[in-house]
Formats: C-alpha cells, sequence, structure tokens
C-alpha cells in the first residue's frame, strides 16, 4: 500500500474527504496541500482528512497538514482526522496539530464532528 | 485606517494630487506605522509557514510603500534558487536560480536599481528577465540576516512618482528586516518542527519495532521507520551471513528500489558477497560503501552517480550492531526529501541519529529471531512428543509368550524419540514373526517411517505372505522354499512401501525371523540390518544373515534393489539352551570415554558369559555390561536388545 500514491476526494454539500493512499512525504504532501488549497479557495471550510490507508509520514508531510490547518484556521474552518494509526495519533498530539484539529477513529465520526 | 496604496486610479488619483504632501506624507507614516503593527502581528500570529503569510507581508510592502507592483521571493540554499512566493500580479513563477558567487554580490547590496545593475549580477538577472518584465522590478532588495540570504523583495510601478523618497527608502529597510525576521523565524520553527518530529519518532519507534515478533514485519517496519525518520524517500535493510561473508536483501521501499534483470525477480534475496579483495577500480559504487559498512563497521555515504544498485540515489548506510558486537546487518536510506522536490545530502545529524536507530533495531531485529528461533523449538518439541507418543504405540509393552522358549526386549531411545523398532508379531499360522529395525534419523520423520514399515509389516503377514507353515527343517524342502519366497516378496514390498514414502536418505535396516516354536526352526531375512548373534548352548556362536544379501528398506527402488544386493532368506535349527541376541547399532557403537567401541567381539563374550541365564537375565546382563562400558561417556544412539531364548 505504501508504494501507491493517490489521492481521492469526496465532496458533500456542507464538507469534504480527502483521503490518501501511501507514504505521506513531500511527494504526496503537495498533491494533498494542492487539492486542499483548492477546496478552500472554492469555499469549502469543513474538511476531513482520512489517512487510513497513509501508515507512513516524514517531517515534510507533517509540515504541510500543518499548512492546511493554518489555512482553514484563517478562514475559521474546521479540520477533521480520521483512520489514524495510534503512533500518528500521539505524533499528532506530540506536534499540536491535535489542538487545531479533530482526531477520529472513522470517517463517519469526523464528518459528525465538523 | 484608509490604505492610501487604494488611491491608484481616476478620481481618486485626481484628490490625492490636491491633497498637500504635508498631509499626504503623514497620512501615509500613520498608515505605515499601523501596517508596521500589522505585520509585527502576522510575525507573531503563530503562523510558522511564511510560504502562507508572505501575501500578507506584500500587501502591506506594497501598500505602506505607495507601489502597485512587487513580488518577495524566497532563497533556498539547498536548492540554489529563489521561489516566487507572493506576487502582485498574482501568478505562477518558476524558480529562478542563484549561484554562490551571485549570492555573494547580492549580500554586498541593500538595494540594486534595475537600471543600473552591477556588472557582476547581470547573469543573475538575465536569468530573471521574464519575471522582471511581467512584474515590471524597478527596485530590489535582499533580505538577509548577517551573511545569509535569505530572500528577496522586488518592487515595480512606484504610484505618481519615478522612485522612492528617502524616508521611503528607511521605510523599506524597516519592512524589509521585518520580512527577514519573519522568514528566519520560519526555517527556525520548520527546524524546530523537524527535529520535534525526528526525536519523538525515534523515541516513538523503539518500542514499537521491539515489540514485533515476527523477522519479517521487523524487518518492515525498521526500513519504514528509518525512511520517515531521515525524511528520505527509498530504504532496505540487508542482514550478514557471517559465515559465508554475505549480505542478504531482506526488505526494500519502494518494493520496486532494487533494478532487477528480470521482471518476476524478488529484489529480496538479493546477495552480495562482502569478504571479497577491495575492487580494482577507482570508482566506488553503492555496492563497495555497502561491503565498506560491514567489514568497517561505520556509516557510508554514496552520491547518486555512484549508486549502482538503487538506480542512482544519494545515499546513506549505517551498520546494524548486535548484542556481543556483532554486525547484524546494514540499513540503507535513500534521497533526503526537501519540501518542493529537492533532493538534500544527508547531515552529520542524520548519520548520528541513523546511527541511533540501527542500535534500536538491532535489538528488534534480534528479538524478532530469537522468537523465531523459540517457537521453532516449541514446535519441534511438540513435534517430538506427537512423535514419542507415535513411537510408544510401535514398541510392544510387553511380548507374548512362546510355548517352549523365552523372549525379552528392551528399548532406550536417545532422546525423546529414537529410530529404533523391535517386534514379536504372533501369525495366523501359530508360528511368530521377530523383527528388529533402526529407522534412519530422528524425530518425527523418523517415528513415521517406523510406524510405515510396522504397518507394512503387519498387513503383509496378516495377507500371509511370510507366514508360510514348513514342515521340514531341510532347506530343500518345498514349503521352506515357499517360505523363503514369501519373506522376499515381503521384503520387496516393505522396500517398495519405504522408497515410496521417502528420500533416499530416509531407509530402515530391518531383520526379520519366522520362529516356528513346534520344529524350532528360525528362518530369517536381513535387509541391511547387524546380524543377530545366534549363542549355542556350547558357547559356540554364529552371526545370523551375516552372508547372505540384503540392503536397507527405502534405499532404492525394486529394480534397482535386483542389480545392488537382492533380498534372500536363510534357517537355522534352534536347540535346547540357543540364545539368539537381535540388537542395533547403538550397542555395538557404544562408545566410552576413551573413544573406543562396545564391538561385536565383546557383545560375544558377554552373550556367552550370561547364556545360560533365562532371557531376562541376559537382557538384563548385556544391557548392564553395555552400559558400564559407555561410563560417563555420552549415549549417541538408540540402544535396542531383543533376546529369544530356546528353553
Amino acid at each position: 500500500m505504501l508504494d501507491k500514491l493517490d489521492i481521492q476526494i469526496r465532496e458533500a454539500k456542507e464538507h469534504a474527504v480527502i483521503e490518501t493512499t501511501g507514504y505521506l512525504n513531500d511527494a504526496l504532501g503537495e498533491q494533498l496541500a494542492e487539492k486542499a488549497q483548492a477546496l478552500i479557495q472554492d469555499g469549502c471550510t469543513q474538511l476531513v482528512i482520512n489517512l487510513e490507508k497513509t501508515t507512513l509520514i516524514n517531517s515534510i508531510g507533517i509540515s504541510i497538514l500543518i499548512e492546511i490547518i493554518e489555512a482553514l484556521t484563517e478562514r475559521e474552518g474546521t479540520l477533521n482526522f480520521c483512520g489514524l494509526s495510534a503512533t500518528q495519533e500521539r505524533t499528532f498530539r506530540m506536534m499540536a496539530i491535535a489542538k487545531y484539529a479533530g482526531i477520529f477513529p472513522d470517517e463517519e465520526s469526523a464528518i459528525a464532528n465538523l | 485606517m484608509k490604505d492610501p496604496s487604494q488611491l491608484i486610479s481616476g478620481d481618486s488619483l485626481q484628490v490625492h494630487k490636491t491633497q498637500s504632501t504635508a498631509e499626504q506624507t503623514m497620512e501615509r507614516l500613520i498608515f505605515s506605522l499601523s501596517e508596521l503593527e500589522h505585520l509585527g502581528q502576522t510575525l507573531i500570529s503563530g503562523h510558522s509557514n511564511f510560504n502562507h503569510s508572505s501575501k500578507t507581508y506584500l500587501r502591506i510592502t506594497l501598500g505602506t510603500l505607495q507601489v502597485t507592483r512587487g513580488a518577495i521571493l524566497r532563497h533556498h540554499q539547498t536548492r540554489q534558487n529563489l521561489e516566487v512566493v507572493a506576487s502582485s500580479p498574482d501568478q505562477v513563477f518558476a524558480p529562478i536560480t542563484v549561484e554562490p558567487n551571485e549570492i555573494e554580490e547580492l549580500l554586498q547590496h541593500p538595494f540594486i536599481e534595475s537600471a543600473n545593475l552591477p556588472e557582476s549580477l547581470e547573469p543573475f538577472f538575465a536569468r530573471t528577465a521574464k519575471f522582471i518584465e511581467t512584474i515590471d522590478i524597478r527596485l530590489w532588495v535582499p533580505l538577509k540576516i548577517h551573511d545569509e540570504l535569505l530572500g528577496m523583495i522586488g518592487l515595480g510601478s512606484f504610484l505618481g512618482r519615478e522612485a522612492l523618497e528617502t524616508w521611503e527608502m528607511e521605510l523599506l529597510t524597516t519592512l524589509a528586516h521585518q520580512i527577514s525576521i519573519a522568514i528566519a523565524y520560519s526555517q527556525m520553527v520548520e527546524g524546530v518542527q523537524s527535529e520535534k518530529f525526528r526525536l519523538f519518532m525515534l523515541a516513538e519507534s523503539a518500542p514499537q519495532i521491539c515489540q514485533l515478533l515476527q523477522p519479517e514485519a521487523a524487518a518492515e517496519q525498521v526500513v519504514h521507520q528509518a525512511v520517515s525518520l531521515l525524511d528520505a524517500n527509498a530504504g532496505a535493510l540487508m542482514l550478514t551471513h557471517a559465515e559465508r561473508q554475505e549480505l542478504e536483501m531482506h526488505y526494500t521501499f519502494p518494493e520496486t528500489l532494487v533494478e532487477s534483470s528480470t521482471p518476476d525477480a524478488d529484489p529480496n534475496g538479493l546477495v552480495l558477497p562482502y569478504g571479497e579483495a577491495a575492487p580494482t577500480s577507482l570508482e566506488t559504487t553503492s555496492v563497495d560503501m555497502l561491503k565498506s559498512v560491514v567489514t568497517e563497521g561505520l556509516p557510508g555515504h554514496c552520491p547518486p552517480k555512484s549508486d549502482t544498485l538503487f538506480g542512482g540515489k544519494n545515499l546513506m548506510a549505517v551498520p546494524i550492531p548486535g548484542r556481543d558486537g556483532d554486525i547484524l546487518g546494514i540499513l540503507v536510506v535513500g534521497d533526503k526529501e526537501e519540501r518542493g522536490g529537492s533532493i538534500a545530502p544527508f547531515t552529520d545529524e542524520d548519520v548520528i541519529l541513523l546511527d541511533s536507530f540501527a542500535k534500536q533495531a538491532g535489538v528488534a531485529i534480534e528479538n524478532a529471531h530469537l522468537h523465531q528461533e523459540a517457537l521453532e523449538a516449541r514446535q519441534l518439541q511438540a513435534e517430538m512428543e506427537e512423535a514419542r507418543k507415535i513411537q510408544e504405540n510401535l514398541i510392544p509393552e510387553t511380548l507374548p509368550d512362546i510355548p517352549g522358549y523365552e523372549i525379552a526386549g528392551h528399548y532406550e531411545p536417545r532422546g525423546p524419540v529414537g529410530g529404533d523398532y523391535y517386534d514379536c508379531i504372533p501369525l495366523s499360522t501359530g508360528h511368530w514373526g521377530l523383527a528388529i529395525a533402526d529407522v534412519s534419523g530422528k524425530g518425527m520423520q523418523a517415528a513415521l517411517l517406523m510406524a510405515t514399515l510396522r504397518a507394512g509389516l503387519i498387513s503383509e503377514l496378516s495377507r500371509g505372505n511370510g507366514a508360510a507353515a514348513e514342515d521340514s527343517g531341510t532347506p530343500n524342502d518345498r514349503s521352506v522354499s515357499t517360505l523363503y519366497a514369501e519373506l522376499i516378496k515381503m521384503a520387496l514390498t516393505l522396500n517398495s512401501l519405504l522408497y515410496a514414502s521417502g528420500t533416499a536418505e530416509k531407509y530402515a535396516t530391518f531383520f526379520y525371523s519366522h520362529l516356528n516354536p513346534e520344529t524350532d526352526v528360525l528362518t530369517t531375512l536381513n535387509a541391511g540390518h547387524n546380524p543377530p548373534l545366534l549363542i549355542k548352548k556350547d558357547g559356540t556362536y554364529k552371526w545370523l544373515g551375516e552372508e547372505i544379501g540384503g540392503i536397507p528398506l527405502g534405499m532404492f527402488p525394486n529394480d534397482m534393489v535386483s542389480n545392488i544386493a537382492e533380498y534372500e532368506a536363510e534357517h537355522v535349527q534352534l536347540t535346547s539352551g540357543d540364545v539368539v541376541i537381535y540388537y542395533t547399532d547403538g550397542v555395538t557403537e557404544t562408545e566410552n570415554v576413551d573413544d573406543e567401541y562396545y564391538e561385536e567381539d565383546r557383545l560375544v563374550e558377554d552373550s556367552k558369559a550370561c547364556k545360560d541365564s533365562d532371557a531376562e537375565g541376559i537382557l538384563k546382563y548385556l544391557h548392564d555390561a553395555v552400559v558400564g562400558f559407555q561410563g560417563e561417556a555420552d549415549q549417541f544412539d538408540d540402544l535396542t536388545l531383543l533376546i529369544l531364548r530356546k528353553q
């Protein structure tokens, strides 16, 4: 699964879900940032990022997630994460990502809590 | 506060012209102070990413200075370029390459006018020509702290004037300082975030990988964590085989990292011998570097041009130490990523980080292998227990009473499961079949082969083969010939059965005796077993089956047996007081502490000494004699004795 890089977007009326597949490094991170920025530019301020199929993240991936949080915060939007491994969740808490974004076990609860 | 930069056209411009210069200046100064405060707030707002807030900085700068066009460029040292992070008008531009000597020159100038470019910077500005034209840049301000170039501000189209006034230039200097601080702060926060992430991941990964008990899972996690820790985009784990002096690939990320010569070839399993002499070529390749890491036990680097193994990556490798100080393998990471897709060189800090992680990886890999070994040992133990149970059921608990005879047997396995077998089987004719066998190997396979042999033997005997009744003691009689033929046929059937059950390494020596208790004729067939010893009452002796052919069962197919050594039968007439001693090679090959073997001569002498005892007495005497001879030496083979005595 890590060898494959992919981004899927599921847009609804009030929110959008971005699902990543593969190693969240610079390559996948830039794609993610581009898609997220495009959604934000289009007025979407309720975002869920599903990382269930992304088991590996490096520091560039983390910095890109922080950028998306900053962009959404500026527009008073909400970002929720779901599908995190236990290590990823601990990492997000340690990197203060969890302070500005919600963490939920699955997509359904992440959407419900936007 | 009204933004004076908004007064740029039409009626507003007309109003602007009618205001007194002093009023305008005052208004702009007040606005500037307000915007400087805004800029400061942006800086401390917690937005760590400069690229994100750069548009705000540009807007404040242009508004404060009443400039309609401009851009902020950020310098990336490792990429050796300037990235346009904000521009007015907002457009996307390709990064602009900047050479080290050009950086030196840029740092010398607080301002650079496009109309008056220094000669040494002409090549740089030639590369930026399209950008300058689009934005109409007239004035450049290098952004710097000490001797580090952080970026540049480009300004164009000064509103209503040809150049900035002196106080505006001073204000621009202040703004440039503020933006420089913002870039430096952003870099510092990015660095802190990155280091925080790495240290956390290092601390987090240790217990995580040490919990993995499958060697394959541990290898995978070790590589993934190393790749993530080092911001690399590839990684590999190779383990050493110290005896063969080889490095074997165990895991690569991505899977296609090693370019195979054949599409279906599995890169895991790639072997690099590291015990070879140093290469004669002056060019050190990545393979040479990996070998050096193992032999020297020190980290190694390899630039992309020298990587012949992973398709031209910038590599760093460290040894993975084991508990005993030996090197378990090497951990390799490739191509350290930077934001924007560029590849950065690995730093000294990276080496220290990967080296620290490799120490943890060594513990994890050893743990996983020890766990695997313990599991295998437990499985083997369970298998041995099962085999022991199978074998227990094959050796008779008690031996039958044969009219006119005494019989006693003893079996002592070397380990939990041995490979010897004996039996005494009643035949439908009222005769008896006595068998002794030694199956090659130990454990479950030996037990199963023994079970197969016994099942085949019982089956053959129950079908009447080898059970024929002879009524005369002379071998020329037809009935004796019939029995001979049946025994040979039985041996061939058993040979075929065992041959089909296993490999050539799995075979059984086998000695079978057909006892007619009415005539006291003992007809025998030997398939490669130690010849039993017949001790006569008068002390003379004879080795049974010594001179007749027959190779062990299951070693060759039947059609080859006839070419090597055909099975043959013979018979002997027993008389009162005769003793037949069946045994396996564990008896005659018992070794004492002086490395001497018990051998056949001692068996003969000890058998003569006890021949007048009953079967149980003979058995005990011989067992004690063999064990006594062995003394403190280890028992190397199963020890089996079967005694048949004619009363």
